[in-house]
């Protein structure tokens, strides 16, 4: 490893990057006005903003410094941090690239290398992206090793193996079987060994040793971050909530790609001072909170503000979400003298790795604790493990809760998935639903 | 020996008077559900069948029964593949011929789905089991996992159908490795012209093990005649990839253009049977373990891709088959993912490909007419050239 | 053999086109006519005026191949062949450099890869859906209430253009229809609308690849808007033929030649 490429990578990290980011914030345009409906916006965004433009922005130096690995969100990355891999999430660059509605350019460019319109959009995005450089976050480097899990979805396998043979680097894969009633010791033995067997490949690739206690303490911070973001979620429960799902959906960035880092345990430790703050002031994300939703399902990234604004001009707050409670939901389960067989527990339940009985248990605790007057399913083309069951878990719920819902077709990130006509039709005839059930 | 001769008097009554003929689906299944068989409805598409042939289940495979999709539309979005959306409307049935419940192997994101759906949200009468298949590429500890997987699937039906009797699973195991030989001398023989069957029939020979009893398709593919001398070749060769055989009406129309499906790379074709043929088994279990790791490579297992290319480049060398046809089913992710590499692997070598997409209608686009005439014709302008 | 005279048909969805040519592969006559509801009527009669034009008799014309999806229709004809072919082979006669032929007709759009004698390589076609085909604009035609002369106006490239994001064409109306509502111009929808048709025939093309020329045929040619839009996304010029509706009935027209031709000298024959 080059003593430069080093020292450059320390100097961007130390003090280009913040005054980058200075410089940055000059050029950027005034803020949007905030539409009345919102309360004041969380003092946090802006620091989030800052921790993950400087993440994007210090992986163009890594080069010469860290090995980088593209990881799925819902693979154990803690094992990848004790090798100091630089981690790099394709689902939340393309979860990026939707938000700004760029999707449809960077699906267009792996449709035309010839993978399917009807294949995940973000990893058409990311093969998009993959094969032309380009990406809103400036540049990124290639990574040297691809890590996933199928605990999320079999895509994500067919999506990494095309990666890895299209640049010739290795790809390591945990196997997540399916929870289809609950894990056998079977299972829980294999994931476990999986885990340990991947240490002399990942002390290959990354040229360092493999330490006990430090991989003890990235356990030990990522658990006590999941825990925090837990408590973040559980504050939602005031009424009226002191943040929106739709500002969740952004917090949840550090969960997700800096989980096991220091500077997602620090951040999280802020934006929980702020929620609790808010909470004692009885400060509302929305400014008259009448009515609490839950959302199924991933964003729609490139009409995150408009249904924001939709929602809180009708004084409706999603307070609640399957999506975002999946990186807090089975924390619970690590521990630190067993790491490897509770990280088979952890990663081996989460959310989409679980039957649709476990979702329902689960939705409909959420409903309830979080005290939910209706409910908004996101039916997304793209995800196959999130959207089949969905028609008929809001027929049970809604049965058995009373629970006005409404189901959304659209899709993650390709924009080109959207039908305006149809989705304000369905939204206002839920939105009279909800007004009529709750005064009528 | 299996108990299931009391059935082939009933099968033989259908076959008698024709040469080598195939019994209807249907027919056969309400035939035998009278008769007091037990029946699975297994979904695709890789499972144990000898374990449960040991428990004198009769394992029946749901990939498309036929009919329109009305009632499953109630379950699942339209972006949903055909297969699934065809076995849910099947299953919604609560068909007679079923009896013994529904296994969905873990095959893709969809079918994952669907079974839990079916089990935990839907509710139907018969019991629902599910079957793990490992993903990505096997080592030593995926051979350890996927034998535990095995034996958890034998205790959960002994916990319904009483303790097996390892005898019958050695000849389940011995009955399946004779219908695997067979197979194999078959798809060799159509690789190099010495079976007089054109595709439709050929197909149909293929498909009947997805409901024939093992013992009724074994006598089946022993009167399957192995031409001494190799037959004419047809006009032009062509091998095929995808989930399921392209539909009747295709097969149909290939053969009137004179283009012989020589070889296939299809989940219910050839992919299920092993690549080379296997020793007589002597430890059930350690047969059927083994067996799986020498199935072919497929996309809904994850494998290494140069293996899969590999071995498809193999087939067609074998098959000399000219063009590739990609009978793609309309979204199914395992297959559209691998599809680009295999098209583009295959364009570099010059090798003529086309890509149909199905959503498994009976009846043939005149697009897709077009798309399969412009093919052929490119086919024997190479094959004239 | 100056008495040798061949003919195209193709009957496509939205027209039927004639072509009639000598031995040399000179035109003599070339016929566009509406399909209509009956493919064969429509065959006879633009076959019946393409003679007249060339003032040829039934009789006198050697070899006749059908081409077109209501090939099979043409009761006359003394072959058939796809249209995908024929439009390879047409593009050929006209700009012998064309590598790739992009047809762009009523229901089907088509990108045809061939050799440097004509012959097909490859090709690809649109999926179901209608977007990226004539038929997509003329409905969008009608829901502005323009008529296909005005939708295919010579545009400014580099003026506004509404985003119209949808590839689907049930989708895309109702983005029409919000645009519509919102008061958006006329030229600036049209423009999104054709800008999306380019699209998805880009991506049709860099599925498989651009060589040696580029020959755009079938109606939508006449889109000279759309042409400058395509133009622009391909970063090249195309080849245009005067009669871009005809090169299919033009392509058919060859191959009955080159097929009499070679069994003529076929010994076997
Ligand atoms: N003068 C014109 N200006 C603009 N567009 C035109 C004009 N004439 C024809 N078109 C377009 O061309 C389309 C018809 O093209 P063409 O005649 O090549 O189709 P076709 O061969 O019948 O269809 P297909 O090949 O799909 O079966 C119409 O849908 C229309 O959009
Ligand atoms: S959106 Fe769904 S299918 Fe796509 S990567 Fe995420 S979990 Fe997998
Ligand atoms: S066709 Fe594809 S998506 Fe559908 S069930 Fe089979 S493997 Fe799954
Ligand atoms: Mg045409």
């Amino acid at each position: 490893m080059s003593i430069r490429a080093e020292l450059k990578y320390k100097i961007m990290k130390d003090y280009g990057a913040p005054a980058l980011m200075v410089l940055q914030d000059f050029k950027r345009r005034k803020p949007r006005p905030i539409p009345e409906a919102f309360g004041p916006p969380l003092e946090s965004n802006k620091r989030l903003k800052e921790i993950l433009s400087r993440h994007y922005f210090l992986s163009r130096y890594t080069p010469g410094v860290k090995k980088v690995a593209w990881v799925t969100s819902g693979a154990p990355v803690e094992l990848l941090r004790a090798f100091d891999f630089y981690t790099i999430y394709p689902e939340n660059h393309s979860a990026l690239v939707g938000a700004k509605k760029q999707g449809a350019d960077y699906c267009g460019i792996a449709e035309g290398s010839g993978f399917s319109q009807d294949l995940c959009s973000y990893a058409r995005i990311d093969l998009g992206h993959m094969l032309s450089g380009k990406t809103p976050a400036g540049k990124l480097p290639k990574p040297d090793l691809l890590f996933c899990s199928n605990n999320i979805c079999q895509t994500v396998l067919y999506w990494y193996k095309a990666i890895a043979h299209e640049l010739n680097i290795p790809l390591i894969h945990f196997d997540a079987p399916f929870v289809t009633t609950e894990q056998t010791e079977a299972d829980i033995n294999y994931m476990a060994q999986q885990l340990q067997d991947m240490i002399p490949i990942l002390e290959r690739v990354s040229g360092r040793i493999f330490y006990l206690n430090i991989f003890e303490d990235i356990l030990k911070r990522s658990m006590e971050t999941s825990k925090t973001w837990g408590a973040i979620l559980d504050a939602m429960k005031a009424q009226p909530a002191p943040m929106t799902i739709f500002d969740a959906f952004g917090h949840l960035a550090p969960i997700v790609s800096l989980r096991g880092l220091p500077v997602a345990q620090d951040y999280y430790h802020f934006l929980m001072d702020e929620i609790d703050t808010r909470v004692t002031q009885g400060i509302g994300a929305i400014s008259d909170e009448r009515y609490r939703l839950i959302w199924d399902n991933i964003a729609i990234w490139y009409k995150v503000r408009f249904l924001a604004t939709f929602f809180a001009e009708r004084k409706m707050n999603f307070v609640t979400a399957t999506y975002t409670n999946a990186w807090a939901e089975t924390t619970g389960y690590l521990d630190v003298k067993n790491p490897w067989t509770s990280m088979a527990k952890t990663y081996g339940q989460i959310i989409l790795n679980n039957n649709l009985k476990h979702r329902l248990d689960l939705m409909k605790k959420m409903i309830k604790t979080y005290s939910v007057d209706g409910m908004v399913m996101h039916s997304t083309r793209s995800c196959k493990p999130y959207s089949v069951g969905q028609f008929d878990l809001r027929k049970t719920i809604t049965a058995d809760l009373d629970l006005p819902a409404v189901i959304l077709d659209a899709d993650i990130a390709d924009e080109r998935v959207w039908s305006e006509q149809q989705i304000h039709t369905r939204l206002e005839a839920f939105c009279e639903t909800l007004e009529g059930s709750k005064h009528g | 020996m299996l108990r299931f001769s009391k059935h082939e008097t009933t099968f033989n009554e259908i076959t008698k008077n024709m040469n080598i003929s195939i019994p209807d689906r249907s027919e056969y299944l309400k035939t035998l559900a009278q008769s007091g068989q037990k029946i699975m409805g297994v979904l695709p598409a890789l499972y144990p069948r000898e374990l449960l042939w040991a428990f004198d289940i009769h394992a029946t495979e749901i990939w498309d029964p036929p009919g329109e999709i009305l009632h499953a539309n109630a379950h699942l979005q339209t972006t949903i593949c055909p297969i699934v959306k065809k076995s849910l409307e099947f299953i919604l049935k609560e068909p007679d011929i079923i009896n013994a419940g529904y296994l969905f192997p873990h095959t893709c994101d969809s079918l994952q789905n669907l079974g839990t759906q079916v089990k935990d949200l839907i509710g139907v009468s018969l019991p629902v089991y599910t079957f793990y298949n490992p993903k990505g590429s096997f080592n030593k500890m995926t051979t350890k996992y996927y034998r535990d997987i095995l034996q958890n699937y034998q205790l959960t039906l002994e916990t319904i159908y009483g303790p097996l009797n390892p005898e019958k699973l050695l000849a389940a195991c011995v009955l399946s490795h004779k219908i695997d030989s067979y197979l194999l001398a078959i798809q060799q023989a159509r690789m190099t012209d010495h079976l007089a069957m054109n595709n439709l029939d050929y197909f149909k020979l293929m498909r009947a093990q997805e409901y024939l009893l093992p013992s009724d398709y074994l006598s089946l593919l022993e009167q399957v005649d192995i031409l001494d001398q190799p037959s004419e070749s047809p006009r032009a060769r062509l091998m095929v990839s995808g989930i399921l055989p392209p539909t009747s009406e295709i097969l149909r129309f290939l053969d009137e253009l004179g283009v012989g499906i020589v070889a296939d790379d299809l989940l219910a074709g050839s992919r299920r049977i092993p690549k080379f043929p296997m020793d007589t088994p002597v430890s059930p279990l350690d047969y059927l373990t083994d067996r799986f790791f020498v199935l072919p490579p497929c996309s809904t297992r994850g494998g290494d891709l140069d293996e899969r290319l590999h071995h498809l480049s193999k087939l067609m060398d074998a098959s000399q088959a000219q063009g590739m046809l990609f009978d793609m089913i309309k979204f199914c992710e395992p297959e559209l993912f691998d599809h680009r590499l295999l098209v583009k692997t295959l364009r570099e070598k010059n090798i003529p490909v086309l890509t149909l997409e199905t959503e498994l209608d009976s009846h043939i686009s005149g697009q897709d007419k077009t798309r399969i005439e412009a093919f052929t014709e490119i086919l024997f302008e190479m094959a004239s050239a | 053999m100056a008495d040798l005279y061949f003919a195209g048909v193709d009957v496509g969805s939205l027209s039927t086109d004639v072509s009639i040519i000598d031995h040399s592969g000179k035109v003599l006559s070339e016929i566009v006519i509406p399909t209509g509801v009956n493919g064969s009527e429509a065959a006879e009669e633009a076959f019946g005026s393409a003679l007249n034009l060339a003032d040829l008799t039934r009789e006198g014309i050697t070899a006749i191949t059908a081409t077109g999806y209501g090939r099979a229709s043409v009761a006359f004809a003394t072959g058939k062949t796809t249209e995908i072919s024929c439009h390879g082979v047409g593009a050929h006669q006209l700009f012998p450099r064309t590598g790739t032929v992009i047809d762009i007709g009523g229901q089907d759009s088509k990108v045809i890869q061939i050799d440097s004698h004509g012959r097909m390589l490859d090709f690809t076609m649109n999926d179901k859906c209608a977007a990226g085909t004539g038929r997509f604009l003329e409905v969008m035609a009608n829901r502005l209430e323009l008529d296909l002369d005005e939708l295919s106006s010579p545009l400014n490239i580099k003026g506004e253009s509404a985003p119209i994001s949808s590839t689907c064409t049930v989708f895309a109306e109702s983005e029409v229809i919000s645009l519509l509502a919102k008061n958006t111009p006329r030229e600036e929808i049209v423009h999104g609308l054709q800008r999306s048709i380019v699209n998805r025939i880009w991506s049709m093309v860099t599925s498989i690849g651009v060589e040696g020329e580029v020959t755009l045929t079938g109606g939508v040619a006449h889109n000279k808007g759309l042409v400058a839009l395509l133009e622009e996304k391909l970063g090249l010029t195309l080849n245009i033929p005067e009669n871009p509706q005809t090169v299919g009935a033009l392509g058919g027209a060859h191959i009955a030649r080159r097929a009499y031709q070679s069994n003529l000298e076929s010994p076997t024959n």
